[in-house]
């Protein structure tokens, strides 16, 4: 069990001590506790911030760490979205049948990653032009799928409906003794929770093992990891797959909570969001990622609703007064500078007098 | 013995003040009826949602200095989704679950309505989307106070064709709205002996029409039939007057909404024809007022277009069907359309909400703008009702699909 | 017959003038210090504003473009000075930096200038070639275009100005070592730059309708050009003008618009996969 516990730590993350984990543990029973105190409004709120944390994760894994940066995520986001409502829809899918089509809606997301990624890593695509190629994907197939309105672009019995979007997909329910749950308000809480601890550990594990060494290693200098002996491409399509995977694990989501899925999500300035949260909190460690998306969206959110017209200015002031002052990213900075404050008070504990 | 009487009488004079104070918050300050608002005021959108945050505010103020609705207070609760129909997701769920609004208002574009309706149906609250729209919804929890395209294009297509010919080109926008009206647009100039001899699609963004005006002239057509939106599709105006394209235009969507006549230089817009159940440039008597009363609040609004009309008028028809219903609760308000008596008298004429489809009639007037961007109203179609969707068996009174129909996609015959 | 083939020409000019104009100076800005602005579109708004506000106030309407240009370049300079020089060596940073300046721009745009502004018309004039009927104004952009280009090959081949930025962009250090200030060639770069994508604005200013985003509508186009074309702007904006013209005029008359822009952007991604350095990068290896 604590060799366990202790593959969790590592040179990756920041946080490893006892201090960070008993903070990790209280932070989680916080969140379990939640609902019993707060208004179920403000339970299925957070909630929907959860859902976006999984696309901010991945792309903190493959850019933080690997060193590539994707603009697609959100084009992941959209497949997977559209995905569940063209299984849901024709499946007439209800209880267990809606997490099938899920599962199956992140795998499509996953094959077109695959394809896209070998096309463009076996083709030693890399550094910006990766970027842009993604980008010129995501923005490619919103222009696809916007135009989609007539009824000829239907799968089955799922319209796609261009710019207005795809509606009538079911919730997600969760098959339970008796009547399935659905996944709304509390219940969805605690499902996206449980899913995005069970994630961020699993990252955790991941990145701090020998695989996040190699990544690391592709991340600083592709070059020598590849003379090395590592198959640095095999590594940098495993991760985006994965990383594009955990957007369309957002996707899904989203799409069973709202019921409904735009191109509009797939366009600018949505495809712009996750470079935009990863960057500022800090994409070189999940931690960070998870705690700054999670903060900006709270923020973002708020801005927009007590300052309405300036939410915009100063979303770009933020952006640019991160990559201007602290271009590690604003939580990363933060937790690099809690981390000295601890190892000094540390240190200064063991001073013998 | 004195002393204990005036004690008692004190004490009288006590309790009584005591229980009227208790009494009188519960008389008066009522609970308020609350409003929540989406309208998009910042973004790419703000140009049409500003006017609507207005006429909603405007009815706001008018109605609270008239005693409110059933004697409360109204209180507008707005929130700007910034074009963005997360936001709108987000924020819909945030008026109704933690606002706890009587009723929704809002929407521009057809994906935002889109994304609203599954979430007000979840919740059963009311929704009243206020803007013309490529028509369709047949959904109990929503009021359509906006035109469709049997109001605007049956009136518009056959006069269009009297006066300039049968031939028609489209240039439509690339996307649901664009293509679904050019749909109605083929179909009725059937009917009224015409054809669309070209058609084409228009990406949204894009802003260079040189290939469109030759294509347009090598057809010969005699007029044109413009469903292009957006500000860059816009530009086709002044690229077709720079290339002295001059063919007549007829539109649903033109100078009502993004006051194109006034934005633009003349003489782009010039023999642009336009059929709608609200212009500024209306002159009756109750237009008048109305027009007045808007600029003496919002001094500096460049044009009082069609959806600030119809969020102005929403407010006035929520008021009726709350006062007939005697509350606001859905259901009441519902049976009340069914008895297909939910009228108001509005700025544009008495307009009535049908009991089929709970979209509304409108007073549709057809108006043409001269070269020197005036504009004057040509005829007066008087009042035409939402007929399609009871004609194609849409009948909230009887069932309710929560479904949006289309010429191509009609409810399957049971 | 001579009708179809001039109107087939003109159209493809007409494409081509626009992927010119939209691209220099992003092309620019890329080729010399490899940073991405995303605030493009805000320099070319800044063109068209500053253009359509000058003829508004009594300016005759070449004075009012010189204006829009010279405004777009100086801007460009002062945020290079202040911003943009930090992040040479970042190039992901410079894409989020600038987007940041692009959206605290638009917005701040709409807020203190409002949703909309009112236009100025197209100079007047315009010919007949058998059905087809032009605007006069569509051969002064294209005519603009060819200006632009031999303006570029002449300040970047010919003058002293030239060499220093060619030397700079080639081996930064090298320059510096033999004297060269390149914190000034990267500045004046930079507003040469901007001031090229504010006179696209201010030449298209007449044709379009004025919103404080309308600067999305130039930038796709203008970084396909860039990114097919590669970070020569002299060996590669013009090739790759000419490759994306001729796809998007043929997708366009094939299938409609729609075809036309996904084609572009598809067109990028095999692009980058196929000569990863852009057309420039292919002409410069078979020059060798």
């Amino acid at each position: 069990m604590l060799e366990a516990l202790r593959s969790l730590n590592g040179p990756q993350t920041l946080g490893n001590g006892r201090v960070f984990w008993s903070g990790f543990a209280l932070v989680s029973l916080i969140a379990i506790a939640y609902p019993f105190g707060f208004d179920p409004y403000d339970v299925g709120n957070t909630a929907y911030f959860l859902i976006w944390i999984f696309a901010a994760l991945g792309l903190s894994l493959m850019w933080g760490y690997t060193g590539i940066l994707s603009f697609g995520q959100m084009a992941f986001f959209g497949v997977a979205g559209y995905g569940y409502g063209v299984i849901s829809i024709n499946l007439a899918a209800t209880g267990g049948m809606t997490l099938v089509a899920f599962v199956a809606a992140v795998g499509v997301a996953a094959a077109f990653a695959a394809v896209l990624g070998y096309f463009m890593i076996y083709g030693r695509v890399g550094g910006v032009y990766f970027g842009i190629v993604t980008f010129a994907t995501t923005l490619a197939l919103a222009a696809f799928m916007g135009q989609t309105a007539g009824p000829e672009w239907a799968i089955g019995s799922a319209r796609f409906n261009g710019f207005n979007g795809m509606g009538g997909m079911p919730s997600l329910e969760l098959p339970w003794f008796g009547e399935p749950v659905l996944l709304e308000g509390t219940p969805l809480y605690y499902a996206v929770l449980f899913m995005l601890l069970a994630t961020y550990l699993g990252l955790r594990w991941l990145v701090n093992g020998r695989f996040g060494n190699v990544l690391v290693a592709i991340r600083e200098d592709p070059l020598r990891a590849e003379l090395l002996g590592y198959d640095v491409r095999k590594y940098q399509l495993g991760v985006f797959v994965l990383g594009s995977s955990l957007a369309a694990v957002s996707g899904g989501l989203y799409t069973a909570w709202g019921q409904f899925i735009t191109p509009a999500t797939m366009g600018l300035p949505s495809a712009a969001m996750p470079i935009i949260w990863v960057a500022f909190s800090g994409r070189g460690d999940l931690t960070a990622t998870l705690v700054g998306t999670f903060v900006l969206l709270l923020s973002f959110q708020a801005l927009t609703v007590y300052s309405q017209q300036y939410a915009l200015i100063l979303m770009g002031l933020l952006l640019l007064v991160t990559v201007l002052f602290v271009p590690a990213g604003f939580i990363l900075g933060f937790g690099r500078r809690l981390k000295r404050l601890h190892d000094r008070v540390l240190n200064t504990e063991r001073r013998p007098s | 013995m004195r002393k204990n009487s005036m004690t008692r009488a004190l004490l009288a004079g006590f309790s009584a003040l005591a229980m009227l104070a208790a009494v009188a918050p519960h008389a008066q300050g009522q609970e308020k009826i609350k409003i929540g608002l989406l309208e998009d005021i910042s973004g790419d959108l703000a140009l049409l949602g500003m006017p609507k945050l207005h006429g909603s505010q405007l009815a706001l103020e008018e109605i609270n200095a008239k005693g409110g609705i059933m004697g409360r207070q109204i209180e507008l609760i707005h929130l700007d989704p910034q074009g963005d129909n997360a936001r709108y997701q987000e924020f819909a769920r945030r008026l109704i679950q933690r606002d706890k609004v009587d009723v929704l208002i809002g929407g521009i574009t057809s994906a935002s309505r889109e994304a609203l309706r599954p979430i007000v149906n979840r919740a059963d609250k009311l929704y009243i989307y206020t803007n013309q729209y490529e028509g369709g919804v047949c959904d109990g929890n929503m009021i359509s106070v906006g035109a469709v395209p049997e109001q605007q294009l049956s009136t518009l297509i056959p006069w269009m064709v009297e006066k300039f010919g049968k031939r028609v080109y489209t240039v439509a926008a690339d996307y649901n709205f664009g293509q679904l009206t050019a749909e109605w647009t083929r179909d009725l100039l059937k009917k009224a002996g015409g054809e669309v001899i070209g058609q084409e699609f228009i990406p949204l963004g894009v802003s260079q029409f040189g290939q469109t005006i030759q294509n347009i002239q090598k057809a010969k057509p005699d007029w044109l039939m413009m469903l292009n939106v957006g500000a860059a599709q816009d530009s086709f105006f002044e690229q077709a007057a720079a290339a002295k394209l001059n063919l007549p235009m007829g539109s649903p969507i033109k100078v009502m909404l993004g006051f194109e006549h006034k934005r633009f230089k003349p003489p782009a817009l010039e023999n642009m024809h336009a059929v709608a159940n609200w212009f500024e440039e209306i002159d009756t008597p109750a237009a008048r007022d109305f027009k007045k009363r808007w600029r003496a609040k919002f001094p500096n609004e460049t044009y009082i277009n069609d959806m600030g009309y119809n969020a102005y008028v929403a407010m006035y028809m929520y008021k009726m069907l709350v006062e007939t219903a005697k509350s606001t609760d859905k259901n009441a308000i519902r049976k009340v359309i069914a008895t297909g008596n939910a009228c108001i008298d509005s700025p544009e004429g008495k307009i009535c909400i049908d009991p089929k489809s709970q979209h509304t009639s409108h007073h549709m007037r057809l108006i043409g703008v001269k070269a020197d961007h005036s504009v004057e109203v040509i005829k007066d179609f008087g009042v035409i009702q939402p007929y399609w969707l009871g004609e194609i068996g849409c009948d909230l009174t009887k069932a309710d699909p929560k479904e949006q129909y289309a010429p191509s996609n009609l409810p399957k015959k049971k | 017959m001579f009708a179809e083939l001039f109107s087939i020409v003109f159209q493809f000019a007409d494409v081509f003038a626009f992927l010119i104009l939209a691209a220099a100076g992003l092309a620019i800005i890329f080729g010399m210090m490899g940073i991405i602005n995303m605030a493009h579109g805000e320099f070319i708004m800044c063109g068209i504003y500053v253009t359509v506000i000058g003829v508004q106030n009594g300016l005759p309407l070449p004075v009012a473009q010189a204006c829009g240009a010279l405004t777009a370049g100086l801007i460009g300079v002062i945020l290079e000075r202040t911003i943009i020089y930090r992040l040479y060596d970042r190039p992901l940073d410079s894409i989020l930096a600038t987007w940041g300046i692009s959206l605290i721009v638009t917005q701040g745009m709409l807020v203190t200038m409002g949703s909309s502004w009112p236009g100025i018309g197209t100079p007047t004039g315009s010919f007949a070639v058998g059905v087809y009927t032009f605007s006069t104004y569509r051969l002064v952009l294209f005519a603009a275009a060819v200006v632009v280009m031999i303006g570029i090959y002449i300040l970047f081949m010919r003058t002293s100005f030239g060499t220093l930025a060619r030397a700079t962009m080639q081996n930064p250090q090298m320059a510096r070592a033999l004297g060269v200030r390149t914190p000034r060639v990267y500045a004046a770069s930079f507003g040469v730059g901007a001031a090229l994508a504010g006179l696209c604005g201010a030449l298209y200013a007449p044709t379009m309708t004025l919103i404080p985003t309308m600067g999305i509508t130039f930038i796709v186009e203008a970084f396909v050009t860039v990114v097919v074309g590669g970070s020569n702007v002299l060996l590669g904006t013009v090739p790759a003008a000419v490759v994306l013209g001729v796809i998007r005029t043929s997708l366009n008359a094939w299938h409609g618009q729609i075809v036309g822009q996904i084609g572009m952007l598809i067109a990028v991604i095999l692009v980058i996969r196929v000569l990863p350095e852009g057309v420039s990068g292919w002409l410069a290896r078979r020059a060798r």
